[in-house]
């Protein structure tokens, strides 16, 4: 089986736009919450978020895609342009039907229904704007991308909640090592709004201005937006045009807790399955891993739970951990594939970036976090965990280039089961 | 769960002489009040309740696409041998998954939050009906509802969505991840699904295509999959092996389109499938095509299928019995090809004659931006395994 390496990362963050940007501002410690403005907060209890403010779409998009694509598609365009220049792909190796695109988000274009509801609630049918129906669906992300690259393989749209980023991404490199997709464009987007932000106010979940995993006095999440696509490759295709790998794709693990529909299993048995596979599958052992990118929304449940998964998959070894959530929020649908992006640049720079607002330590959370600045350390093998909505699960691992075994269609583990 | 009636008995002998739905007279709508739409018609999942098959309690948050969803997936388990009077007889909680398409998500669940935030105060909406918001939501339910933990994938390619699910499947089988999965798709009515169409104009058929006008449809069609060896192994009744799939983009010319029904994505589609299967456009019996009454999408799918494959070949409709299922389509053209594998006349013919046996199965999509897939179904070799639990 081939090996799936990444090439190229491209990001639309609160934080900054595109990978240096990016992971400057995390590495510094920069934080991305500010006040809403994308609409009126003030009847709702809370008023921050993680905010894309300095986003034109004009700056990426040409005036026709900028025309028939709602915000969330215009980041995932965007996100894509840079993440296929970062890679040094031109149109002419990108196109064709050896190019797939598979894509993850929650709601997609939520503010394309949004429109369309207010104006038939307000006018009734008769306001319903013709032009902007087919502009909604989450089928929709992964079109616009494959038109502007030129891919015509796969598109597709894994809609997994908040893990939606690690599913693409586990998906598109599943596609490549199945040999259906020499090249496939995968990552993740989601935009704030209205109904979504009061949605998770009315779950009392939200904190009211900052986001603070693992802390003691943690108030909860705080949502954010953005989009982080990843070019994957073949190591074939990459060899071919003499291209760098910034990374390695390694196994991942999928699970569903079947628990409850908002929060995740006490015992965390799922999360634990999935980190455990993500390893398993990477022809690796919990002994190997350097650096674990937590899920780390800030709420009680979800820190605890990852915990768990810490203490039973590495026991004493405290292996550092930090959440990218206190810098830039819960990008819901993003969140995984934008952290993604950061375990990349982890990989390549040695860098852990901190998890601010890290005060008081919770001691049910008993972790080694990376605490408000960043950390230097050994960094071959990367996990990225990802525990979302409706128990879905999934955590994916990254490695520098030349640390993992020879790929493997299924773990030594499982086939000796 | 389809127009055709709730489990797989009611669908195979609905499929054994089907009604065109243009033929059916009208009847009230069930899923929501359409007094001020003219004459409107949707196939709907008639009589359906909840209650029968999940007993009364945690119903009231759900919404109609996870209860249709839920109630798939528990038949799908007894129906699979998995699960008797439910409970797990044969499998594990930890190998089972559902991987499972939807086009729209709940638009019922966002319109109705929607509406108590416009019009009431935004502060008012019921965070127990939040969750259904979130495309995923229905399949979470799934899952625990029916104990279904290996893994769970949502999967939304429009109406090419169902095929892609098993394609998806098929990797995530093959690489140990489940032993079997749920897979399919669904999607369910609702006024703003049904205002959408009526407002893009596709619910009129000013110039008629094939078959009459689409009419709207809603379900869910499910199916466990696994590998062949896991069901011999256990003993299951095999209603078909999937054997081939393809699927493909092409854009539209003009930088301005977004709707585009590409023939030569279904072309590619089609081609790439067979070959996948290993076979020849001969080799096809039926086509369970997508054609559904959009006359552009129904020529580009036809033609299409004609560079294909000979003029004889026969090319049927399900959509005009079923409805147009959108997410859920491609299962529901799969399930169309089991019900003919178990004997049931191919029906909605548009093209072609019915051949005497039904043997392979292609089933093709058409998507509305430019995407297409298909995939190959064979009914299955006779073998002891199969016959025992039949």
């Amino acid at each position: 089986m081939t090996r799936v390496f990444i090439t190229g990362v491209g990001v639309v963050s609160s934080i900054g736009l595109g990978r240096e940007e990016f992971f400057r501002a995390l590495a510094e410690g920069k934080s991305g919450i500010s006040t809403v403005e994308a609409f009126d907060t003030a009847n709702l209890g809370r008023q921050y978020a993680g905010e894309v403010k300095n986003f034109r779409p004009r700056d990426h998009l040409t005036a026709a895609e900028a025309r028939r694509t709602g915000r969330c598609s215009a980041m995932t365009l965007a996100a894509a342009r840079m993440a296929v220049e970062d890679a040094g792909l031109g149109i002419e190796q990108t196109r064709g039907p050896r190019t797939a695109v598979v894509l993850g988000t929650t709601m997609g274009e939520a503010d394309v229904l949004e429109d369309l509801d207010h104006a038939w609630i307000k006018n009734g049918a008769r306001g319903v704007k013709r032009a902007l129906i087919p502009k909604y669906g989450s089928t929709l992300l992964p079109i616009h991308v494959a038109r502007a690259v030129g891919a015509e393989g796969m598109v597709l749209t894994l809609p997994a909640a908040c893990a939606a980023g690690n599913y693409a991404i586990g998906f598109g490199a599943d596609l490549i090592r199945a040999g259906r997709a020499d090249v496939v464009i995968v990552g993740a987007s989601e935009i704030i709004q209205e109904l979504q932000f009061s949605g998770f106010v009315r779950l009392a979940a939200m904190a009211p201005d900052r986001c603070q995993p693992f802390d003691l006095n943690r108030k909860g999440m705080l949502v954010g937006e953005g989009a982080g696509l990843l070019v994957l490759e073949s190591e074939e295709h990459a060899v071919r045009r003499g291209t760098r790998p910034q990374a390695e794709v390694g196994g991942y693990g999928l699970s569903c807790d079947a628990y409850h529909i908002t929060r995740p299993h006490p015992d965390a048995v799922g999360s634990i399955a999935a980190t455990r596979d993500a390893i398993a599958y990477s022809g690796l052992t919990p002994d190997q891993v350097d650096f674990v990118n937590a899920h780390g929304t800030g709420t009680h449940a979800n820190d605890l739970a990852e915990s768990k998964v810490m203490r039973d998959v590495f026991g004493d070894r405290r292996v550092p951990i930090s959440s990218v959530k206190s810098s830039i929020g819960h990008c819901m649908g993003a969140s995984s594939a934008m952290e993604a992006i950061s375990c990349v640049m982890t990989i390549e720079t040695g860098i852990y970036p901190p998890t601010i607002g890290y005060e008081t330590p919770d001691p049910e959370c008993d972790l080694d976090v990376v605490a408000n600045v960043p950390r230097r350390g050994k960094a071959d093998v990367v996990l990225n965990n990802s525990l979302a909505f409706g128990g879905y699960n999934a955590v994916m691992c990254f490695a520098r280039p030349g640390v993992l075994p020879e790929p493997r269609r299924v773990p030594l583990q499982r086939a000796a089961s | 769960m389809s127009t055709l009636g709730i489990g797989r008995e009611a669908f195979f002998r609905g499929m054994q002489a089907p009604v065109l739905l243009h033929d059916a007279p009208r009847e009230k709508m069930e899923t929501f009040d359409a007094s001020k739409y003219t004459n409107p018609a949707v196939a709907e999942v008639r009589g359906f309740d909840p209650a029968k098959h999940l007993g009364d309690k945690g119903l009231r948050s759900l919404d109609r696409l996870t209860k249709l969803l839920v109630v798939a997936a528990r038949l799908g388990m007894h129906d699979a041998g998995f699960k008797k009077d439910g409970v797990y007889v044969q499998g594990s909680p930890e190998r089972v998954g559902i991987c499972c398409s939807n086009a729209y998500g709940s638009l019922e669940a966002i319109t109705e939050l929607d509406r108590v935030a416009m019009l009431e105060d935004a502060r008012y909406i019921n965070p127990s009906k939040f969750p259904n918001t979130v495309a995923n939501s229905a399949s979470g339910y799934v899952s625990i509802w029916e104990d279904i933990r290996a893994l769970n994938v949502a999967v939304s390619d429009g109406n090419c969505g169902a095929l892609d699910a098993f394609a998806c499947a098929d990797i995530y089988l093959d690489t140990g991840r489940a032993d079997a999965l749920l897979v399919g798709g669904a999607e369910a009515m609702s006024e703003a699904l049904y205002l959408a169409f009526l407002k893009l104009g596709a619910l009129e058929a000013e110039k008629p295509s094939v078959v009459r006008g689409v009419l709207l449809g809603e379900g869910a069609a499910l199916m466990t999959m696994e590998a062949v060896e896991h069901a011999r192994d256990r003993g299951a009744r095999v209603s078909a092996e999937l054997t081939g799939y393809g699927t493909a983009f092409v854009p539209p010319e003009s930088e301005a389109s977004l709707i585009h029904p590409s023939r030569e994505a279904v072309e590619r589609a089609v081609t790439s499938a067979l070959r996948d299967a290993g076979i020849e456009p001969k080799d096809v019996d039926v086509v369970a095509s997508s054609v559904c009454g959009l006359r552009m999408f129904d020529e580009a799918e036809l033609d299409a299928l004609a560079r294909v494959f000979p003029e004889s070949a026969c090319v049927a409709a399900p959509k005009s019995v079923l409805g147009e299922t959108l997410g859920a389509g491609g299962g529901m053209g799969m399930a169309a090809a089991l019900a003919w594998f178990d004997g049931a006349p191919p029906s909605a013919i548009v093209r072609g004659d019915a051949p005497a046996r039904v043997n392979t199965v292609l089933v093709t999509a058409i998507g509305f931006y430019g995407n297409a897939s298909a995939v190959v179904l064979r009914k299955p070799s006779a073998s002891p395994a199969s016959h025992a639990s039949s």
